[in-house]
């Protein structure tokens, strides 16, 4: 097993045993599609782009708790030191938690989106390969801006405050995106209107990536 | 024999298997260590004296590359570690204030992750072998969250030494071992100096360790106040000059932590 897969495999193990943060996740994910649910009035009906904007709502602030966990994990006794000391590169460790911070990204999604249909009318389920190609590259932008701060935030004692005020400013131009295009899909517009908007995202989350990568060594270092 | 503090100081660099030079530390506003110099021949014991707050502990820190030194550097053959770290931290072994172990995990599976992030061939076969060194194969499959301090201190023995390190620091490794895992750590740490491995341990046990070192230092506000080789130092002589440099040696009245 090489590095990478070593250190993805240790905290996916991790997350299996003590499901903490996919549980929070999806239980927070939960509660708001369900209190956004009753404050609708009988019988109404979310236009495409607000249900959207439901549906990432629900999704990203459940995302914020379980992105610092991956990484706070490692600040127990100080297992971060374990891993400076060893000959494993920043941008291993970076590349291994970003892609640990997907995975439970997307095991919370796997709750979340279906029941977002079951509340909101599944007159919204179109296109489901593209709707799943954009709630996939949101997911990269996410995790791999989540992963760069809250190895920012690691070193923090109130890490779990201060993260959430750093990410959401930097993630609100993707998020914003998203909910653009995912009103777009759920409106049944063809594939040609918003792909643009698609190329924007993957860079979004390719330029993340690439920004962690280079600094994850000197975040680390603090 | 008496020894005078001008007569056995000798910090300065000399060619061998591990140079610091000149290092500085400083932290927010406040000198850690101020120009510390010293070099080790491959096969050295060096055991760190020294009062709390003297830096040793940063010195480790900056040795691993942990920590940043605000000047000087550390040269290993030669080569200042920080151009290529990662080729450094394969020989290096650490045990510090903090077991670093995952409580999630069992002791075996521990070693298991930290010989894989080191690249060990047979990584299970040596984490068995280390296992049973540190008394702890019967635990093996039982998760780090219910060991004993005394057994998290075992087991980070067992982790420093899975890449089977040229050059192992410790930091204060003796602290929560009982008796017996205290003598069981002495005689490691003696075997291991045996295969020629290069070793810097901190500690307050002034007979534990001038009974295991080649060469002894001492550490006080941040300077290098003795350094010497240790068949110039009795541990009688050694006390006094400690008490002369430093103040009271650890332990002297009881106080200090064992």
């Amino acid at each position: 097993m090489n590095l990478f897969w070593l250190l993805v495999h240790k905290d996916l193990r991790a997350e299996l045993r003590r499901p903490e943060a996919v549980v929070s996740m999806v239980f927070f994910g939960f509660l708001l599609l369900v209190l956004l649910n009753v404050a609708l009035p009988p019988g109404a009906r979310l236009a495409p782009e607000s249900a959207a904007g439901v549906l990432w709502v629900a999704i990203s602030f459940a995302a914020v708790l379980g992105l610092g966990k991956t990484m706070s994990r490692e600040k127990d006794n100080r297992c971060i030191d374990g891993l400076l000391l060893s000959p494993v590169s920043a941008e291993t460790l970076f590349a291994a938690k970003l892609t640990a911070n997907f995975a439970l990204i997307a095991a919370s999604e796997l709750s979340i989106v279906p029941l977002f249909f079951v509340l909101y009318g599944d007159t919204f389920f179109r296109a489901p390969a593209v709707l799943a190609g954009v709630i996939i590259l949101a997911t990269g932008g996410m995790a791999a801006t989540g992963t760069l701060f809250s190895a920012l935030t690691a070193g923090t004692t109130r890490n779990e405050a201060l993260l959430p005020l750093l990410f959401y400013p930097i993630v609100m131009p993707l998020l914003a995106i998203t909910v653009k295009v995912t009103g777009m899909i759920f409106q049944g517009e063809p594939l040609a209107q918003y792909v643009s908007w698609l190329y924007v995202m993957g860079a979004y989350a390719l330029i993340f990536t690439g920004a962690g990568m280079l600094l994850m060594r000197p975040v680390l270092r603090q | 024999m008496a020894i005078g503090r001008q007569a056995s100081f000798s910090g300065a660099p000399e060619a061998g298997f591990l140079a610091v030079r000149e290092v500085c530390k400083e932290y927010e506003g406040r000198r850690i260590l101020r120009q510390v110099s010293l070099s080790l021949a491959a096969g050295d014991f060096l055991v760190l004296f020294g009062p709390n707050g003297a830096g040793k502990s940063t010195l480790l820190g900056i040795i691993s590359t942990l920590i940043s030194p605000s000047s000087g550097r550390v040269e290993v053959g030669g080569r200042d570690v920080s151009q290529d770290p990662e080729r450094y931290k394969r020989r290096l072994g650490m045990i510090s204030h903090h077991c670093l172990l995952y409580d999630h995990m069992t002791a075996l599976e521990n070693l298991l992750f930290y010989g894989g992030l080191y690249g060990v061939a047979d990584r299970r076969q040596r984490a068995e072998e280390l296992l049973r060194a540190v008394g702890l194969h019967r635990r093996r499959h039982s998760p780090v969250a219910g060991f004993s301090r005394g057994m998290r201190q075992r087991l980070s023995i067992a982790r420093a030494l899975i890449n089977d390190p040229d050059l192992l620091l410790l930091d204060e490794p003796f602290s929560g071992l009982d008796q017996h895992a205290a003598v069981g750590l002495q005689e490691q740490l003696a075997n291991l100096h045996g295969r020629r491995r290069t070793l810097i341990m901190v500690t307050h046990q002034i007979e534990r360790g001038l009974a295991l070192a080649t060469r002894v230092a001492i550490l006080a506000a941040g300077r290098l106040v003795f350094y010497a080789a240790r068949p110039q130092v009795t541990a009688a002589d050694f006390k006094n000059l400690y008490q002369e440099l430093v103040g009271a040696p650890p332990g002297a009245s009881g106080a200090e932590k064992r």
